[in-house]
């Protein structure tokens, strides 16, 4: 490997080979902080600024200290910088582009001189569940919210930043496998090879995992070349596809994985499932363990490796393992000069890693800890380290050495990646012996293979991959061929070291850098008598921040079970949820599917200026004419209707055929009304309630023939009412058939004493008068050619007709309509005069006038309930209900014309101030010159009596209780 | 009076009119026979196209007896739900059910009209015959084609259609793009195809987000004149 | 999401499901004495175990059975609902109060 830093893309940069990422022939310019730099190709913005010698990146959370690159992985808090329009952008994971403009954030003037640093001094004053005691006092919102706002934050929201275009889709694949290391890679290409088809989910750019930085033998070129081999091996398979850049961000029942690629959130659906995201290197707790300049081992290989970056001149490596060796010759091999190794252990590491570094002459002071970093001047980067020795389990001598250093890399241990592995329902338990979390008990069709399941010996990864994408190919019915064979020692021992936390009395030794909590907090928190983890974790808000705990759930694991004497399994970590990464709301609400329905007539009832409202799905008119002249519009609507003619769409009613020998016993059951002597040709009211004796829908039975009902029933309900009565037929087994025909109908009421004459004018072979087509008859036939359903109806109270004609000819039929009944003065007139008009008759809106409790008697419809019939849904328990009568009915109130008008749910009070009632709708009429409306009242209420609303700016008004019929209660009007 | 001149409209047609669609009279309606000159068109259709076949007739029987019924009426029947049986004059029947079938009349200029089997119905004596359902009515019919037509489904729909999983012939009844819908492979030529029966109401909707999903793939609109063109590449 | 395998449709998303609660054979109203009807309509048994469940899957609107874990929440077995509800059900008429 190459020793020498050249100017090329930045002063820290190495030559070729090293940088297996960056692209040495493509230079890219970016600016930091207003400063410009200069990087490659396949950099990230923190390995660009690194090349470049910036190592200061952000500043902590609460006391706005200085932080620097910790994990190369976009892993942590650290590095979230701020891009125009988009705040917390993990700087280890961005890559640079030509023109990339990118800024700290969360400081006061400027990164380098931070204005707020000052509260680093001052950390006694927001003690451990600072937030906790604060939110539960009246004071926070008035005082403490608005500062906190100011003081801490995570970036700017650029309100103004354009929408972005982000969608979903949905992939399907025989097994995913999540992590693209040597394990992960393994297990693909094993089991595309027993022809499954994969998916590989890699999240960094490029495949790999720790075979591209990590260093696995003394010449420190083995990984790259097995993970050039194994690429090879993956791009030969045309069964295995490749996904990286890719976030896997949860799991769902039935392995559901999304996975995030861009500005795309896939929605992949795996048979079989293995996991292999590796694990993630913990830091070391000391004092100042996050001044910028200490790192973890595997971000400094990172550095060296993947952008070939050297990451300091003079370094210490701190070993509670034997991968602190590799990470020293990797150092060394960079041109870095490694002044010692601080081995934790009592015995320098005795692997060949171990020996090639004291082959080099790299010093080893094996028993001793690092117990503070100590900045250089200014404060803002390592400057040195002292170093103690340990007298036990995180105790260390008083006496130190300091060693200068700009560098000091950690490597005592990991956790594995098991937050997917904990959502799927795995239990997490904790080997005291080798010191690391295990994962058990995951769902059939989940596996795990390489360090996620502690196993890091490179072949024995690989080893497990494959054996792991047998089980798979098999669970899946493929030949696979023999049992591969699993590893025996799978290189877990000495792995993790048991307790690399060293407690300073002046503190500052963070166990999480995001929250910055410190190891005296975890401990206080559980002095104050929060010794459940969960509890901990509320009340410290440790592993709340951006990096979930990634870095601070082992610490707080250890510390929470040595202050109250348990083990760490029995301590273990708080729950696992989605997503596992951060994620963004865009990719969340992408791409809504909102489906919106219309009515074959939508685009004239657009262009006649018609405001439109919606009714569920559906698009309405509401009025025709302009917002401005809302009021004038609805009552010119409802004149026209009441004085000449008015044409209403009612396409959106639901429509249903019932068909079969069974027909009129069907509709026996399910309605209230009797209907098995109900005339051909003649149309009935249809009352339905549920099982509770509770209104539910109504609508008009169409009988045109012995065995056919044609069904109406109300827009929102329609769907509902459909589904029940396929669902009593399943279990009934009568001979019938129910078929959905709303969409299929277009409809239209057309309304008014001249609405006969208007139908006249058009060619049919139906008869319209009176004496041929009486009220709440029916006829089929044809108008101007257009097949057709004739329903003479009265909802609004006038001579009317409903036409029902195939949804093709909506919009002939309207336009044939308004043509024809232009001498008579006709206007399309919309929802709300429809709601006029039929108050005015005091028919019931099912939904407005009712609830969850409203009986047929309680609306007066009693006169629609038979009592003869043997069952119909909800009959025992209007019957029950009966005997135990209702205390309030639905009657009509009386206001004067010009007076307030009351709102839907408006109260009605009692003498005594108590609520007494509610208005369901209420409205101006011209016709009744007052204004009235419905109102639940108590039951005996008799017209006449006053009724009190309160209005809703508190005026109590003083209503006539009236019958609910206002307009024409002999109905001789839509009678005639 | 007023003369009978009626006329039956397509539940997209506002925004075929959008799209510049040129029409042509097919029964009462107008059908849109192309959106752009020929040659492109046809490499529309076969990269990714999107046709609305809504004037173009249809019906559905459901009931017990309806597949004997229709066997009697010389049908051949899919042999499970969920599968479809291309006819001999070019239609296509597809089972949604036991006692569930949707005919699709043929795509070919002068194909019969399947409708014309509730004449046959009225009249007929057998018991029980299923009742026929107004499918013309109650479902727009959208064809979508071209080798990349099951990943673009894929945006708007969670069954998995891709062509080695979902064989031609099939029928899936599912959500797209959260409207209920039908969706049946009948691949023209050597071109994939999928025809998609959603309720009428929502077309306008489903068209815009199935345009939607097309961009990607440089997709478009594509008229009937491409549609009968493709069974002969 | 979990998958629902319709007897009709095959495996689907849940999301293309609605489900009804435990599938019962229903009562004759008549035959229950209020307190009993009472307890019919409102009180769910909601055990731990194994329970036979509706589901309809709403784009094709059918009807069927599931056996369901309501502790695991896995979906034991699915089948056409005539497998359950064999007869024709009536209400004969009856002299009220008989």
């Amino acid at each position: 490997m190459a020793k020498q830093a050249t100017a090329s893309g930045g002063a820290n940069r190495m030559t070729a080979p090293a940088g297996v990422w960056v692209d040495r022939d493509k230079p890219v310019s970016f600016s930091f902080e207003g400063k410009r730099y200069k990087g490659l190709a396949g950099d990230s913005l923190a390995s660009a600024l690194a090349a470049n010698d910036v190592w200061l990146l952000s500043r902590s959370f609460k006391y706005h200290r200085p932080r620097g690159v910790l994990t190369m992985a976009g892993q942590d808090a650290n590095t979230l910088i701020q891009l125009p329009g988009e705040p917390n952008v993990p700087a280890d994971r961005l890559a640079i582009r030509e023109g990339l403009a990118a800024w700290g954030q969360n400081y006061k003037g400027s990164l380098e001189k931070d204005r707020n640093g000052f509260l680093n001094c001052f950390g006694a004053f927001m003690p451990v569940g600072f937030y906790y005691r604060s939110f539960n006092k009246p004071r926070f919102d008035r005082y403490w919210e608005p500062t906190i706002r100011r003081m801490a934050g995570l970036g700017k929201i650029d309100l103004g930043a354009g929408q972005g275009y982000f969608d979903k889709a949905y992939l399907f694949y025989d097994l995913v496998v999540i992590g693209g290391g040597a394990a992960g890679l393994s297990a693909a290409i094993t089991a595309a090879k027993a022809s499954a088809e994969v998916l590989l989910i890699e999240e960094n750019p490029a495949l790999g995992g720790a075979l591209a930085y990590a260093r696995f033998d003394a010449e420190g070129m083995a990984g790259e070349r097995r993970r050039q081999e194994l690429i090879a091996a993956a791009e030969a398979e045309p069964n295995l596809t490749v996904m990286t850049d890719a976030l896997c961000n949860g799991w769902f029942a039935d392995h559901y994985v999304p996975v995030i690629k861009g500005d795309r959130l896939y929605k992949v659906r795996a048979k079989q499932l293995i996991l292999a995201q590796g694990s993630i290197e913990q830091p070391a707790q000391f004092r100042n363990n996050d001044l910028p300049g200490v790192m973890l081992g595997s971000a400094a290989q990172r550095l060296i490796r993947l952008y070939g970056v050297r990451p300091g001149k003079t370094a210490v490596v701190l070993a509670g393992n034997d991968h602190a060796y590799g990470v020293a010759l990797d150092l060394n091999d960079a041109g870095a000069d490694v002044s010692a190794i601080v081995e934790l252990r009592e015995d320098a590491g005795s692997g060949p890693l171990a020996a090639a570094a004291q082959d080099r002459g790299i010093a080893v002071m094996a028993g001793h800890c690092v117990q503070e970093a100590v900045p250089a001047r200014g404060g803002k980067h390592l400057g040195a380290v002292r170093v103690s020795r340990i007298d036990g389990p995180g105790i260390f001598d008083p006496g130190s050495v300091g060693i200068d250093c700009d560098l000091l890399a950690m490597s005592v241990g990991y956790t594995p990646t098991y937050q997917l592995a904990l959502q799927s329902g795995g239990k997490l338990s904790y080997d005291d012996r080798a010191a690391h979390f295990t994962i058990a008990q995951l769902p059939s069709g989940l596996q795990l293979a390489g360090s996620l399941n502690s196993t890091y010996d490179l072949s024995a990864a690989e080893a497990e991959g494959a054996h792991t994408a047998w089980r798979a190919a098999t669970a899946l019915g493929l030949e696979a061929g023999a049992e591969p064979a699993v590893p025996e020692d799978r290189g877990a021992a000495g792995v993790n070291h048991p307790w690399p936390i060293f407690q300073h009395r002046r503190g500052k030794d963070f166990v999480d850098f995001d929250e910055d909590l410190q190891v005296q907090d975890i401990q206080n928190a559980v002095a104050e008598g929060y010794n459940e983890l969960e509890l901990v974790k509320r009340f410290s808000t440790v592993g709340m921040g951006p990096s979930q705990g990634r870095h601070s759930a082992l610490a707080t694991a250890r510390l929470v079970a040595k202050a109250t004497g348990r083990t760490v399994a029995e301590t273990g970590v708080t729950t696992a949820r989605p997503p596992f990464s951060a994620e963004t709301l865009g990719v969340l609400g992408g791409r809504i599917f909102e489906p919106e329905r219309f009515t074959p007539m939508h685009h004239k009832h657009k262009a006649s200026g018609a405001v439109m409202m919606t009714a569920g799905l559906w698009w309405r008119p509401a009025y025709y004419g302009g917002k401005a002249k809302r009021e004038e519009s609805i009552a010119a609507e409802v004149r026209n209707v009441r004085n000449n003619v008015g044409l209403i769409d009612v396409s959106t009613l639901g429509g249903l055929e019932v068909r079969g020998p069974d027909a009129a016993e069907f509709m026996n059951r399910l309605y209230t009304f009797t209907y098995k002597k109900q005339p051909v040709n003649r149309s009935r009211y249809l009352l339905m309630t549920n099982e509770q004796g509770v209104v539910i829908d109504d609508g008009v039975a169409c009988r045109f023939d012995a065995d056919h009902y044609y069904v109406t029933a109300t827009t929102g309900g329609v769907d509902r009412v459909y589904r029940q009565m396929l669902w009593w037929n399943t279990q009934w087994c009568l001979d019938l058939d129910v078929a959905n025909v709303t969409a299929a109908y277009a409809g239209v009421n057309i309304a008014g004493p001249k609405s006969r004459q208007v139908l006249e004018r058009l060619e049919s072979d139906v008869d319209f008068s009176a004496e041929a087509f009486p009220y709440m008859r029916l006829r089929s036939g044809y108008l101007a050619g257009i097949p057709a359903r004739f329903l003479r109806v009265g909802f609004v109270g006038e001579l009317g007709y409903e036409i029902h004609v195939p949804a093709s000819y909506g919009e002939s039929l309207w336009t044939l309509l308004l043509e024809a009944g232009k001498a008579e003065g006709i206007r399309p007139f919309g929802v709300e005069a429809q709601r006029v008009l039929r108050l005015e008759k005091g028919h019931i809106i099912i939904g407005q006038d009712t609830d969850g409790m409203t009986t047929p008697d309680e609306v007066g419809m009693a006169w629609a309930v038979s009592a003869k019939k043997p069952f119909f849904v909800g009959k025992r328990s209007i019957e029950l209900r009966r005997r135990n009568p209702s205390k309030r009915q639905l009657v009509g109130f009386t206001l004067p014309l010009d007076g307030p008008l009351p709102l839907e749910s408006n109260i009605l009070l009692d003498d005594a101030g108590e609520m007494a009632g509610f208005v369901t709708s209420a409205a101006r009429s011209e016709v009744c010159d007052a204004a009235i409306g419905l109102a639940y009242a108590p039951a005996a209420t008799k017209p006449g009596e006053e009724l009190t609303i309160k209005y809703s700016d508190g005026r109590l008004l003083q209503a006539a209780a009236s019958a609910p019929h206002f307009y024409d209660p002999g109905n001789k009007r839509q009678e005639g | 009076m007023a003369a009978a001149n009626p006329v039956r409209r397509s539940f997209a047609l506002p925004k075929l009119e959008a799209a510049g669609a040129r029409f042509e009279a097919l029964g009462d309606f107008q059908i849109a026979v192309s959106y752009r000159n020929a040659a492109d068109e046809m490499a529309t259709a076969k990269r990714m196209g999107l046709a609305d076949l809504s004037p173009l007739p249809r019906v559905g029987f459901k009931g017990a007896g309806t597949c004997n019924w229709l066997q009697s009426r010389r049908l051949k029947i899919p042999e499970a739900p969920n599968r479809a049986a291309p006819q001999t004059d070019g239609a296509l029947a597809l089972r949604l059910a036991r006692e569930e079938l949707l005919l699709l009349g043929g795509l070919a200029e002068g194909a019969p009209d399947p409708g014309d089997l509730c004449n046959r119905w009225q009249v007929a004596r057998t018991k029980p015959r299923g009742y026929p359902l107004p499918r013309q009515e109650t479902h727009a019919w959208f064809l979508v084609s071209g080798e990349a037509a099951d990943s673009m489904l894929a945006k708007l729909c969670g069954v998995d259609l891709r062509p080695a999983k979902f064989a031609n012939l099939t029928v899936a009844q599912t959500s797209l793009a959260r409207v209920n819908g039908v969706i049946c492979r009948q691949d023209l030529g050597a071109t994939l195809v999928y025809h998609l029966l959603a309720d009428s109401a929502s077309a306008c909707y489903l068209w815009d987000c199935l345009l939607d999903a097309m961009t990607e793939f440089q997709g478009g609109p594509v008229g009937l004149t491409a549609v009968r063109a493709l069974p002969a590449t | 999401m979990k998958i629902m395998t319709c007897p009709l449709n095959g495996p689907r998303n849940i999301s293309e499901f609605h489900c009804a609660g435990e599938a019962v054979l229903q009562p004759d109203p008549r035959d229950l004495s209020d307190a009993d009807w009472a307890d019919h309509l409102f009180l769910a048994n909601n055990s731990l175990g194994v329970v036979r469940e509706w589901w309809c899957h709403t784009p094709s609107s059918y009807w069927f059975i599931a056996e369901r874990h309501t502790g695991s929440d896995e979906i034991l077995k699915t089948y056409p609902a005539n497998e359950f509800f064999r007869e024709r059900v009536d209400f004969d008429a009856r002299e009220e109060g008989a």
